[in-house]
């Protein structure tokens, strides 16, 4: 294990089919299939918005997202199974029988197109700092090669999220009042996506699958959001929140973080509900799998 | 090519301007591959110089469901309304000729297989890995857009996305 970690400090990439501690590969298999699961659970919240998004350039925007999420679920999915741990369909039956996770922004309800303006704003924001600070100095090559791309479209995401974003926050009294119900039903889960701060000892650290500590990009996140939306004439639903003239920065009140642990455990507000409808479309679309199925064994 | 070729009649200013117009379209990124130029993607059609100073940008999609189209419409018209001698700029999205792979130019292919490990589909053979060289099998014909697949290498094992037509 020292001589792997010095390898990683250098700068080292690990590759498939290289040798690695099995506490790496385990490490690293989790995350992935965390990212996964995400990116699935989160097409699948888009997708709901489909047929109420209102315009057509919002649903276009809509649709190509979905996209997007499955997509990039897909690549994420076989980079995982690559890994040799589970195949890439026991990643999505623990997914369904709600064995597994995925990130907390997806154990709540997008209510109304308010939320989701805030949920393309605030959360794809928090999103995408995350998988950049993954992304700046991974050690595992092909999850390192996907990232890149995968951040090159979710940053287009938040570029539609602030568009919407724009266009809520110029309009009339209705609409940014329920934007700002949006900003208050939605800041805090996006806070809490970063997780509580980074143990000293963390491993994702130590092993370069993170590069950046979870304070750090929290803290990052609201220095650049609180201005934003009070600049917009939105109020941040922090009570504790504060601008430090000494620090020149804006300091945080503190976070409850019994929130994030439920939605750990797969008891979040909506998780009952999402996780049975995810596991109802992959029943539905059995047919689909037997047929790709046959299909492929009448060709080999 | 019709009898009527406008380039025939048009000055040395005029086209001298359509070349600034063209460097100031090939300034625009693909907001989802930056680095590699709208025009190097192959989506610039035409450019037509009006009376006034009016600048008409004759765009296609890679795919007409493409939520960049905004996006790039608006980028582009920033682009060329920043040149001096430019008025007003639209942009005009196409319905022909419909966008191929094919008009990627061999810069923007390499870069996309250099930077992002994205290999490009010319015709019905599949592409290799941009890792190493290998011929690449598709696993899915969705990948995260409607212009791209995902493939496997057979060599390195590599998840490759493919652009395609």
């Amino acid at each position: 294990m020292d001589d792997f970690e010095t390898f990683l400090n250098e700068g080292g990439i690990v590759e498939p089919d290289d040798a690695m501690p099995d506490e790496y590969r385990q490490a690293v298999f989790r995350f992935i299939e965390l990212h996964a699961n995400s990116e699935l659970m989160g097409g699948l919240t888009e997708r709901d918005w489909i047929p109420r998004t209102p315009g057509l350039r919002h649903k276009m925007a809509v649709i190509a997202k979905t996209q997007d999420e499955f997509g990039h679920g897909h690549l994420l999915y076989m980079v995982a199974a690559d890994m040799g741990i589970k195949t890439r369909r026991e990643m999505l039956e623990d997914l369904f029988a709600g064995k597994s996770r995925f990130h907390n922004v997806f154990h709540y309800r997008a209510k109304t197109w308010g939320h989701q303006v805030a949920i393309a704003f605030l959360v794809d924001a928090a999103a995408l700092a995350s998988q950049q600070a993954v992304f700046k100095n991974c050690s595992y090559g092909p999850y390192r090669r996907i990232l890149k791309r995968i951040i090159a479209e979710e940053g287009f995401h938040m570029r539609l999220g602030e568009d919407r974003m724009m266009r809520i926050a110029q309009g009339n009294d209705m609409q940014r009042e329920l934007f700002q119900q949006a900003i208050d039903d939605w800041w805090w889960p996006a806070l809490q996506l970063f997780g509580p701060d980074s143990k000293p000892n963390d491993l994702l650290l130590r092993w370069h699958i993170k590069s950046e500590r979870n304070e750090v990009l929290r803290d990052r996140w609201v220095q650049k959001f609180v201005p934003m939306l009070q600049g917009y004439g939105f109020t941040v639903p922090d009570p504790g929140l504060y601008f430090d003239d000494e620090l020149d920065r804006w300091v945080a009140g503190p976070i409850d973080w019994e929130p994030l642990k439920k939605t750990f455990a797969n008891v979040g507000p909506d998780s009952v509900r999402r996780i049975g409808e995810a596991a109802a479309h992959w029943e539905q679309a059995a047919w689909v799998r037997n047929a790709l199925d046959a299909h492929h064994l009448a060709n080999v | 090519m019709s009898l009527t070729d406008p380039s025939e009649s048009r000055s040395p200013e005029q086209l001298r301007l359509e070349a600034r117009v063209h460097s100031a379209v090939a300034s625009v990124d693909d907001p989802e591959y930056p680095g590699i130029s709208i025009v190097d993607l192959g989506l610039l059609e035409t450019i037509t110089l009006g009376p006034d100073a009016t600048a008409t940008i004759g765009l296609i999609p890679t795919f007409s469901g493409c939520p960049a189209l905004a996006i790039i419409a608006d980028e582009v018209v920033i682009a060329v309304q920043e040149l001096s001698d430019i008025n007003a700029c639209s942009v005009e999205w196409l319905k022909a000729p419909a966008w191929h792979a094919d008009r990627i130019s061999h810069e923007a292919r390499s870069c996309l297989e250099k930077k992002f490990t994205v290999a490009v589909q010319l015709g019905e053979r599949s592409p290799t890995c941009p890792l190493c060289a290998s011929k690449t099998v598709e696993q899915s014909m969705f990948g995260p857009s409607r212009c791209r697949s995902v493939h496997r290498c057979t060599g390195c094992g590599e998840t490759v996305e493919v652009v395609r037509g």
